[in-house]
């Protein structure tokens, strides 16, 4: 039995007593072998850190758990639209919870900085990250970082709404893929426009002489 | 491996040139061989030439910080934060963390239930922890109880299995012949999701801090020990015995292998160990599940 293992149970408990000491405390009465007492708050520090140390390790292993069942949706459908609608899906149960969860993340473990951007940078990138491998939407060069940042913007644009409206947040996230989409496309024309124009008054001033 | 690491520091060299691996027959005293049937009468010989002086050469030594150590051990611990612990302290004689465990169960939780039961091996040790509880609001309390007991092998009429919340030791076991044998032990007596904490003399990491320490330990500590102890011979032995332990990643191997859950393979928070002061001790935990 692993700590690892441990947190997995601990998942399903979310919904219910959040991402707290006690979720994971609850958790060993989950296992296939179950506990008959809740792990003490000395084992809870053992495995998985003291104070806020242990929630934020249940928070990671959350995310890490919403990563995984994006896998699922390139079985089922495989687009990137899809495939973000399974990540948003992966939130519901534990809406309530995740303002929260994401203040804890990013609050200050020492005196300076006064906050730490990290983990949500972190999160929406990894979010990115694996629906455009799992879409193998993965252009070369620059366009790479590119096409990745776009998506994590979109993302968390979308869980943030998700947030205050998540009747909605389906449809937002429907509206800003395809605006992406078309914004795509209107750069990609006016880069041929651009690159057209230029060639022509190129051929023009070399057939003045001027050069 | 950066250059810097492989080049070996005077002291270490000269311990491995007049050293040599010990056989099955024999294990390690400090840097010598000794046979194994000896070494606890050895170790016991040492713990009771230091006794009376522990606390004060404690002091000198780590000018005062293992006490930060173990308040910083006990309060990671949190004894009494879900409700009345059954804990019991081993290499605990002079009472040190068990005070503190009773201490902070007391004043952060308001707990007058939990219980400690002081295992030594050493006579004189146990002896020096009775003297310091009877200053104590514990004295004569069933809060409290000492045992004179090898942690290798806890008698099981004493120490039936499945019977404590947290074993603690702290500064003991690198002075055991066989520790494997005593995590087994630690792990038989602990009930299912009972803690295993230990918190030892480790490996520094940092090769500047580790070449400092080297010079501080295996000359200042035995000059130490024969100016405030008389007793230059018992403090070169503690002082080799932590170079002979194993490292912060072994240890918690061998805690896993003797049946624990720990926290994941690496140091700090949510780690299977923590570091002090660069390694100088560390905390390792694991859980019986």
């Amino acid at each position: 039995m692993t700590a690892r293992a441990i947190l997995q149970h601990a998942l399903p408990l979310i919904s219910t007593h959040g991402f707290t000491r006690k979720t994971l405390s609850l958790a060993v009465m989950q296992l296939p072998t179950p506990h008959s007492q809740p792990l003490s708050e000395t084992a809870i520090t053992a495995l998985f850190g003291n104070g806020d140390d242990a929630r934020r390790t249940l928070i990671n292993g959350w995310l890490k758990g919403g990563l995984e069942d994006m896998q699922h949706g390139k079985t089922t459908g495989g687009t990137m639209q899809h495939i973000l609608k399974r990540r948003l899906r992966w939130n519901e149960p534990v809406l309530e919870h995740l303002p929260e969860a994401f203040a804890l993340l990013v609050a200050p473990q020492q005196t300076l900085p006064r906050f730490d951007i990290r983990p949500a940078i972190s999160h929406a990138a990894s979010v990115a990250d694996e629906a455009c491998y799992l879409t193998s939407d993965s252009p070369e060069g620059t366009s790479w970082y590119v096409r990745r940042a776009v998506i994590a913007s979109i993302y968390t644009a979308a869980e943030l709404h998700q947030i205050t409206s998540p009747q909605t947040s389906e449809a937002f996230l429907d509206e800003l893929l395809e605006k992406s989409e078309s914004v795509r496309r209107v750069v990609a024309e006016s880069s041929l426009f651009a690159e057209y124009v230029g060639k022509s008054w190129g051929s023009l001033i070399k057939s003045r002489g001027i050069f | 491996m950066p250059a810097a690491s492989r080049r070996l520091r005077p002291l270490q060299l000269h311990a491995r040139l007049t050293h040599s691996s010990p056989s099955s027959d024999t294990t390690h005293f400090g840097f010598q061989n000794v046979p194994r049937h000896k070494k606890e009468d050895m170790v016991k010989s040492v713990f009771s030439s230091v006794a009376s002086s522990y606390d004060v050469m404690n002091d000198a030594m780590s000018l005062g910080v293992h006490r930060l150590w173990k308040h910083d051990f006990v309060s990671t611990l949190n004894p009494g934060a879900s409700g009345p612990s059954k804990c019991i302290d081993l290499a605990g004689g002079t009472g040190d963390i068990a005070l503190r465990i009773l201490d902070h169960a007391r004043e952060k939780h308001y707990d007058r239930e939990t219980t400690v039961d002081i295992v030594d091996l050493n006579p004189d040790m146990l002896k020096e922890g009775q003297k310091r509880f009877k200053q104590t609001m514990y004295h004569n309390t069933p809060q409290v109880a000492f045992h004179l007991a090898n942690a290798q092998a806890l008698p099981p009429a004493q120490f039936p299995s499945n019977n404590y919340d947290l074993y603690t030791i702290a500064f003991g076991i690198r002075n055991c012949t066989d520790i494997p044998a005593v995590l087994r032990e630690a792990h038989r007596v602990l009930k299912p999701g009972g803690t295993f904490a230990c918190l030892e003399f480790s490996r520094v990491d940092n090769s500047l801090l580790s070449t400092l320490y080297d010079s501080y330990s295996f000359s200042i500590i035995p000059l130490m020990g024969s100016i405030i102890a008389a007793d230059r011979d018992s403090y070169q032995y503690l002082v080799e015995s932590i170079r002979r332990f194993p490292s912060q990643p072994d240890f918690s191997e061998m805690i896993r292998e003797a049946g624990f859950t720990t926290g994941a393979p690496r140091e700090g928070k949510g780690g299977a160990w923590r570091n002090l002061w660069g390694g100088v001790a560390a905390i390792h935990a694991g859980v019986k599940l």
